[in-house]
């Protein structure tokens, strides 16, 4: 995705420190630079004046100056979704289709995970990042798979890196992600109200809001968020281009993101893609408002624990045991 | 409900216990004899009245949810795709309600059994997969090991039955697991135990027992895992 395009488009950062620069555009860069700020410098932003287009100018002006996702209205959430799409066109030659789709009524999303039958396999770790456009370069994954000592229920003491034939006799797998808490401390760690908790249960995060100051992962008790020390590198063909604002948009630089329990796939009444990519069937998923659900079945008729209850941070993430 | 979910998240979250607290300070940095009488009769208000509110707010997103007992409409969900793999209507109900499981005999390479297994000879080449000498039988064990005719019927190639002699079909072998494996079957049919194809909405499609399980060796084999995590502080 990113080999087969200028290396000055990105901005004069990478003008400066691309292989092939000679003296006097090493020079032309600087002089970019110098004259628009290092502060601007630092955040790559500038874009060089050959390689962008008006319509890309335009474009990425409009993104600079619009609201809060929470804030804008449906006809401006529109606007931007168009404009992210021919941008994503523009810069990276991809064509996505991007939703908004708001929260679907009487809907609280909830998750158990069955200690008792998971394997291990780590089906739901790639089905993962695949599905969300995680960057392949630093190996971001947004849920981690422990292999734990038959006895101990906290992950910090099991073993998060392992890779041998599974499962091992006399251990158990236990599955952490974002928890989605209904008092979720994340959300009132950000000093912008960049993230936020939606109505159906989902905890978000507004990337073009974000500022990047990874507070919220500092308050959150469950190692549930992940930083973009770099734009994500993806193949190219392996890009999901089904994508949500909220969810699995190729994050920019510089955010925060989380699992959003596949925003872009629940609020279409399909799957997380780790729930459909799990072969043992220890995930399972639905809707807490519906007395049939099967979350419900879960809550109702199996020995459920929560992490770190006694924080009161009201995760809706169960553990149970068969 | 939702209105009652708004404020939970909306409000800024020093509830009413704070206030009073701050309240409260205030009162004893001007600790004299009649303001103690009102301190006193606070403290009575708090010990009696708020833990009420104070448990009302801490439990009250699990009660919310125990308490919604209201039907919710699974295909008023909109833009949901239907399941496209082929299904049957299951025969049995969860809380009164049908749902449908993956079917089993389109899986099946040779089906239907009867296209051999009639009365006249077969000739062929690849006799010991044709005969299934292929399959090794891995369901039970010592004593308990099973063998084909525990679950394949004995005269009707076409059929499973069960130990009560009745005929299952092979899209219904539910039926026939949930004899021994009844604890997994009851978790099955509420949801616990497999789990569902594609939509979380919808209608409830759900996995057959043999679209994971391979019937003859049910227990997943040793693997190694689908891809590796980076140490987590970096």
């Amino acid at each position: 995705m990113k080999s087969d395009k200028p290396s000055g488009r990105k901005g004069c950062s990478c003008t400066i420190t691309s292989a092939k620069s000679d003296r006097r555009s090493f020079l032309k860069g600087l002089s970019i630079a110098a004259a628009a700020g290092s502060a601007a410098l630092a955040t790559g932003c500038i874009p060089d004046v050959n390689a962008a287009t008006s319509e890309e100018m335009k474009l990425r002006w409009q993104e600079f100056f619009k609201d809060n996702y929470r804030l804008m209205t449906q006809e401006e959430k529109d606007a931007t979704i168009a404009r992210l799409e021919r941008l994503a066109k523009l810069q990276d030659d991809l064509d996505i289709q991007m939703s908004n789709d708001p929260p679907i009524d009487r809907v609280l999303y909830g998750y158990a995970f069955n200690i008792t039958r998971c394997e291990g396999f780590m089906e739901c770790v790639s089905a993962c990042v695949k599905e969300n456009n995680l960057d392949r370069k630093t190996n971001t994954q947004y849920i981690r798979i422990f292999e734990m000592e038959p006895g101990n229920l906290d992950p910090s003491t099991g073993d998060g890196q392992y890779f041998h034939k599974v499962p091992v006799e006399n251990k158990f797998y236990m599955g952490t992600q974002c928890f989605h808490c209904e008092n979720a401390p994340c959300t009132k760690a950000c000093p912008i109200k960049a993230t936020w908790t939606e109505p159906d249960g989902i905890v978000v995060v507004d990337y073009d809001w974000c500022i990047g100051c990874r507070y919220c992962q500092a308050a959150c008790p469950y190692y549930g968020r992940r930083f973009n020390w770099g734009k994500p590198e993806i193949p190219k063909e392996e890009v999901t281009t089904k994508q949500h604002y909220l969810g699995n948009r190729i994050r920019p630089k510089g955010k925060m993101e989380k699992c959003t329990f596949c925003i872009q796939r629940t609020r279409t009444g399909q799957l997380p893609a780790c729930v459909e990519a799990c072969p043992t069937g220890s995930r399972v998923f639905g809707n807490l408002l519906d007395p049939d659900s099967e979350i419900r079945f879960v809550l109702k008729h199996k020995k459920v624990f929560r992490m770190k209850e006694e924080l009161g941070t009201e995760p809706k993430f169960w553990f149970f045991i068969d | 409900m939702s209105r009652h979910r708004y404020t939970i998240r909306t409000t800024q979250d020093f509830p009413e216990k704070m206030k009073r607290r701050s309240e409260f300070m205030i009162m004893n940095r001007t600790a004299i004899m009649p303001r103690l009488l009102l301190v006193y009769v606070f403290v009575i208000i708090t010990v009696v009245a708020l833990p009420n509110q104070v448990h009302a707010s801490e439990s009250s997103f699990l009660d919310e949810i125990k308490d919604t007992q209201e039907k919710f409409d699974n295909r008023a969900v909109e833009k949901v795709r239907p399941v496209t793999r082929k299904t049957v209507l299951a025969k049995e109900r969860y809380n009164g309600r049908h749902f449908r499981v993956l079917s089993r005999k389109n899986e099946i390479n040779r089906f239907a059994c009867s296209n051999c297994h009639t009365d006249k000879p077969v000739t062929v080449n690849e006799g010991a997969e044709l005969t299934h000498a292929n399959i090794n039988i891995n369901h039970g064990k010592g004593e308990e090991a099973l063998t084909c005719i525990d679950c394949h019927h004995s005269d009707d190639r076409n059929y499973l039955w069960d130990k009560k002699g009745e005929k299952i079909d092979y899209d219904h072998s539910y039926e026939l697991c949930g004899q021994c494996h009844f604890r997994q079957k009851r978790d099955w049919l509420g949801g616990a135990h497999g789990k569902r194809v594609a939509n979380w909405a919808g209608e409830r499609v759900i996995y057959n027992c043999a679209s994971c399980h391979d019937p003859h060796s049910p227990r997943f084999e040793k693997r190694y895992p689908a891809t590796y995590s980076p140490p987590l502080d970096r």
